[in-house]
C-alpha cells in the first residue's frame, strides 16, 4: 500500500512552484554537489549494508534447515531483524532502481500470498532461488521469510517446521540476497552507477535536469516516508484496530520498522549512516546555512519521532488495543515531522536556485 | 520562468498563506502551458505523473491518497484475510507494476520476462475471441494453475534514410506466444499493447463526444487524407452504445470500464462490470463465483486516475521549441494530435470546463500496414489505432528510463515513433523526412517538451 505522494507535498509542490514565479530574488545559484554527493553515498552504504545482512540471512537459514535447533532458529530472526533494519533505513529513498527495476515488490511486498505459499508446500515443485524468482513479490521477500520464521500468531517453534519450509525459507533468503546485493550494485559506482545520476544531477544526469530537482526528489521522498508511517502503517491497524493491516506482525518488529524508517529520514537529513559520513555537506548543512532555526527544529522533530515511536509500551499489536494515547503520541509526532518537511523544507529547497 | 501565472497563484494564496506570494502576477505566456487547464501540475522530475489535479479540493485529495494506496496495492490469491482475489491467471499483481510510477512500462528484455507491463491482446481474424485464450494473453498463474503462456520478442533494426542523406536505425519487434498451454488456433492475430500512462484520463473522459465528433471525417470529405473515425462500444454501466476513449484502440467508454477491465483482464480481479473470471471457459480456470472487487474498490482506483493532474509543458519560451511547433503545425501533426480541446461537465468538478491540450482526438485512424496488427476490436480495423495524447510525453524517460513508444513499445525514441507512423500520417512522416537535421530537431524538441 505504498502510495506515491502524501498529501501535502502534494499541495506543497503545488504551492512553492507557483510562488516561485511570482518572486524575482536575484538569489545567487549555489553548487549542490556536495550536498548530492553526501546524500547519494548515505544510500549507497545503507544498501551495502542491506547487501551484507541479506547474505548473512541467507547463512542462518541454511544453517538452520542443516541444524534445526531452536538457536538457530533464533539466530535466523536475529539475521532477520538485522536484514530488516537497513531496509526499513532505505524506505526515506524509494527512488532510482528499486523502483524502476521492481526491487521493492520483490524485497518487501505486502501481504503474504498465504494461500500460494502452502500450495507451493503441499505440493512438490523444487523450490530454488530461481523458482521464487519467476514469482510474484508476494510469495518472498522479507514478509514471506518473516512469515516462515514466526508463524502466523509468532510463537512457532523449530519442531512447527516442515523440510519443505526450511527448504522454502533458505530459497526466499537465497532471493532475498540477490535481490538487495542487485540493488547495491545498480548503484554503485562499479555497476550500474545510478549513484552518478544524482551527484550529476544538472550536469548531464539522465534522470535530474538540475541539481534542485535531485534535492526536491530526496526530500519529498523524505515526506512520503514519513506519510507512510503516519498515515498508513501506523493509522491504519491503529484506526481500524485491525492487525491483518499491520506490516510486521509477524516477528512483531513493527515499531523497529517505523522508527528505522525516522533513521532513514535522519541519515539522509544527517548526512551519514551508522556514524560515517560527510556531514559538514549534508542536507542539514545546507538548510542550516538558509534557515539555522528550521535545521534545529527538523532535528528535534527527527529525534522525538523515533523516542516517541520506542516509547511505546509492549508490541505495537498489543499498543492497538492497550496503549492507544502512547501510539497517537508518536502518531503524532510523525505526523509533526511529515508537516515540518513537506511544509517547510521542502519549499525552502523549493526556492533555491 | 514564466510557466506559472494567475491559475496557480491564485490557488497558492487562496490555499495556504505564503510570503512569496505577494509579489505581482506576471502576464500568462500563453495558455498552451495549461496542458490540462486548471488541473495542471509542474513537476518535471520522476514523480510527474503523481502528483493530483492542482485544483482537487481537499475532501478530493484525501480520497485520492487513499486511492493512490490501492493503486499500489498488491493482490494476492483467495483466501486471503486482505486484497484478495488475485488471478487464477493474471498479468500483474497491482495496477502500478504495469504503470511504473502512473507512466509507461518496459517491453519484455527477453522472451518470457515475467516483469514487463506489455500484454499480448488475442483474438481470431473476424475479431473474435481466441477459443481458450480468449481476448488477452495472460502470462501469470496464482499456484497450481497454467498461465496461459508466455510473450515471446525479437528484435531487428531497420534504416531509413532522411532526404538530406542521414541515416538512422529504427528498432522492430516481433511478438509471438511461447509455452502456450494448449495449442493455438491457426486463426490467432496478436495485438501487442503496452501499458499507457495513466494521467490525464479524467479530462479526456469530460470532452463532450459531440466536440470529437465534430473532428471526425469517416470519408475524408475536406480531402486532407486525413478520415478519423470514432470507435463505438458498449458501456457496460449506462447499458448503451458509447464513444470509445480509451485504449489503444479506444474499446473503452469510461475511465470506470477501463479500470473494470484492467482489473478483469489483467489482474483476474472480478468486478460488478465484468462478474466473471478472466477465464471463464477454460480448463485452466477457477475462481469461486464472488465479487473480487467491490463497486466501491473499482471507483477508487479509477478516482485515483481520474484525479491525477497532467505535466505542464517546459521551456516553452526557447525559440528551438517555438520554431519546432510551427513545424508541427506546418507537417499537420495537429491534424490527428489536436492540440486544444475542451472539457464539458464531469461528476469530478475540477474536471469540468477546462481547455486542455492533450494533442489527441480520441479518434481511430488507419496508420498504415507497418503498425498494423491486423486484429479489429470493435469498429477499428486492423490498421487503425487511436491517436494517443502528447502532453507529457517528453517526460517518459524521466519517469521511467526504460519506457518506449507506440503500441508495442518499438520506438526507443520520439524520432522513432515518427518514423514508424504511415497511412493517414505519411505527409506528416515525409515532411519529417524531408526537413534538414537542425529543423528535425526543432521539431522533436518541441514534441520532447509537451
Amino acid at each position: 500500500m505504498r502510495r506515491k505522494i502524501s498529501l501535502f507535498a502534494a499541495i506543497a509542490v503545488l504551492l512553492l512552484s507557483a510562488c516561485k514565479s511570482s518572486s524575482n530574488d536575484p538569489q545567487p545559484s549555489m553548487n549542490h554537489e556536495p550536498v548530492l554527493t553526501t546524500t547519494a553515498q548515505v544510500i549507497l552504504n545503507t544498501y551495502q549494508d542491506l547487501s551484507q545482512k541479506a547474505a548473512k540471512l541467507q547463512e542462518t537459514t541454511a544453517l538452520l534447515r542443516q541444524v534445526p535447533i531452536e538457536a538457530h532458529l533464533e539466530l535466523a530472526r536475529q539475521a532477520w531483524r538485522e536484514a530488516r533494519s537497513p531496509w526499513e533505513q532505505s524506505e526515506g529513498f524509494l527512488f532510482g532502481p528499486v523502483d524502476q527495476e521492481g526491487l521493492d515488490p520483490s524485497l518487501d511486498s505486502w501481504p503474504v500470498n498465504v494461500s500460494d505459499l502452502q500450495a507451493v508446500l503441499n505440493s512438490s515443485h523444487t523450490i530454488t532461488v530461481e523458482f521464487l524468482q519467476q514469482q510474484e513479490g508476494t510469495l518472498k521477500g522479507f514478509h514471506t521469510i518473516e512469515y516462515l520464521l514466526w508463524g502466523e500468531d509468532g510463537k512457532k517453534t523449530v519442531a512447527d517446521f516442515s523440510e519443505r519450509e526450511f527448504e522454502y525459507l533458505e530459497a526466499c533468503a537465497g532471493a532475498l540476497a540477490q535481490d538487495a546485493a542487485r540493488l547495491y550494485e545498480l548503484w554503485s559506482p562499479e555497476g550500474g552507477n545510478y549513484i552518478s545520476n544524482v551527484i550529476n544531477a544538472g550536469k548531464g544526469s539522465k534522470v535530474y535536469v538540475s541539481q534542485k530537482a535531485a534535492l526536491e526528489e530526496i526530500v519529498s521522498a523524505l515526506g512520503v516516508i514519513a506519510d507512510e508511517v503516519a498515515n498508513g502503517k501506523i493509522n491504519e491497524p491503529f484506526s481500524q484496530k485491525d492487525l491483518t493491516l499491520e506490516e510486521s506482525r509477524f516477528s512483531a518488529n513493527s515499531k523497529n520498522d517505523f522508527a528505522n524508517n525516522m533513521r532513514s529520514i535522519q541519515n539522509i537529513y544527517l548526512g551519514q549512516y551508522e556514524g560515517e559520513g560527510d556531514t559538514a555537506n549534508s542536507l542539514s548543512a545546507l538548510v542550516s546555512s538558509l534557515d539555522a532555526s528550521l535545521d534545529t527544529r527538523l532535528k528535534e522533530h527527527i529525534q522525538k519521532a523515533i523516542d516517541d515511536i520506542e516509547a511505546i509500551p509492549g508490541t505495537f499489536s498489543e499498543a492497538v488495543f492497550s496503549h492507544r494515547a502512547e501510539v497517537q503520541k508518536a502518531q503524532q509526532s510523525v505526523r509533526d515531522l511529515q508537516d515540518l518537511i513537506e511544509g517547510e523544507v521542502l519549499p525552502l529547497i523549493n526556492s533555491i536556485k | 520562468m514564466k510557466i506559472l501565472s494567475t491559475v496557480r497563484f491564485l490557488i497558492a494564496c487562496v490555499g495556504i498563506s505564503l510570503a512569496a506570494c505577494h509579489s505581482s502576477v506576471e502576464p500568462q505566456e500563453n495558455n498552451w502551458t495549461y496542458a490540462g487547464g486548471e488541473t495542471t501540475v509542474f513537476s518535471t522530475g520522476p514523480d510527474a505523473y503523481t502528483l493530483p489535479l492542482a485544483n482537487l479540493n481537499k475532501d478530493g485529495l484525501q480520497k485520492h491518497l487513499e486511492a493512490d494506496a490501492m493503486f499500489a496495492q498488491q493482490f494476492v490469491t483467495e483466501p486471503a484475510e486482505r486484497f484478495g482475489g488475485l488471478g487464477p491467471i493474471f498479468n500483474q499483481n497491482a495496477c502500478e507494476s504495469c504503470h511504473i510510477r502512473n507512466g509507461k512500462s518496459a517491453v519484455p528484455a527477453y522472451s518470457g520476462d515475467p516483469s514487463s507491463g506489455l500484454l499480448l491482446r488475442l483474438g481470431t481474424e473476424n475479431g473474435e475471441e481466441l477459443p481458450g485464450f480468449g481476448n488477452q494473453l495472460q502470462t501469470k498463474a496464482v499456484f497450481g494453475f497454467t498461465p496461459e503462456g508466455k510473450i515471446s520478442i525479437e528484435e531487428r533494426e531497420k534504416i531509413v534514410r532522411f532526404a538530406d542523406g542521414m541515416e538512422t536505425k529504427i528498432r522492430e519487434l516481433q511478438y509471438g506466444i511461447q509455452d502456450s498451454y494448449i495449442p493455438l488456433p491457426a486463426s490467432t492475430r496478436i495485438s501487442p499493447r503496452m501499458a499507457q500512462a495513466v494521467y490525464g484520463l479524467g479530462l479526456l473522459e469530460a470532452v463532450p463526444e459531440s466536440e470529437i465528433l465534430a473532428l471526425a471525417d469517416e470519408n475524408d470529405r475536406n480531402g486532407d487524407g486525413i478520415s478519423g473515425r470514432p470507435n463505438w462500444v458498449w458501456d457496460k454501466q449506462q447499458q448503451s452504445i458509447r464513444l470509445g476513449r480509451f485504449g489503444w484502440k479506444a474499446a473503452q467508454p469510461s475511465a470506470l470500464q477501463q479500470s473494470a477491465a484492467a482489473a478483469h483482464n489483467d489482474m483476474g480481479l472480478s468486478n460488478p462490470l465484468f462478474p466473471e473470471e478472466n477465464c471463464t471457459g477454460q480448463n485452466n480456470c477457477g475462481g469461486d463465483g464472488k465479487m473480487d472487487i467491490s463497486n466501491e474498490e473499482l471507483e477508487l482506483f479509477t478516482f485515483y486516475f481520474q484525479t491525477l493532474g497532467v505535466p505542464a509543458p517546459r521551456n516553452q519560451n526557447s525559440n528551438k521549441v517555438k520554431q519546432g511547433r510551427l513545424l508541427f503545425f506546418e507537417a499537420r501533426c495537429n491534424a490527428c494530435h489536436v492540440p486544444p480541446l475542451h472539457t464539458g461537465p464531469h461528476p469530478i468538478r475540477e474536471l469540468a470546463y477546462q481547455t486542455i491540450h492533450p494533442y489527441t482526438d480520441l479518434l481511430l485512424h488507419d496508420m498504415g500496414e507497418d503498425l498494423a496488427d491486423h486484429r479489429p476490436e470493435g469498429k477499428a480495423s486492423g490498421r487503425e489505432w487511436r491517436t494517443p495524447p502528447l502532453w507529457g510525453i517528453g517526460l517518459t524517460q524521466v519517469v521511467n528510463p526504460q519506457a518506449t513508444f507506440l503500441h508495442d513499445g518499438r520506438a526507443r525514441t520520439i524520432e522513432e515513433a515518427i518514423l514508424w507512423h504511415g497511412g493517414e500520417a505519411e505527409y506528416s512522416k515525409q515532411f519529417y523526412m524531408k526537413l534538414p537535421k537542425s529543423e528535425r530537431e526543432k521539431l522533436l524538441a518541441f514534441v520532447e517538451s509537451l
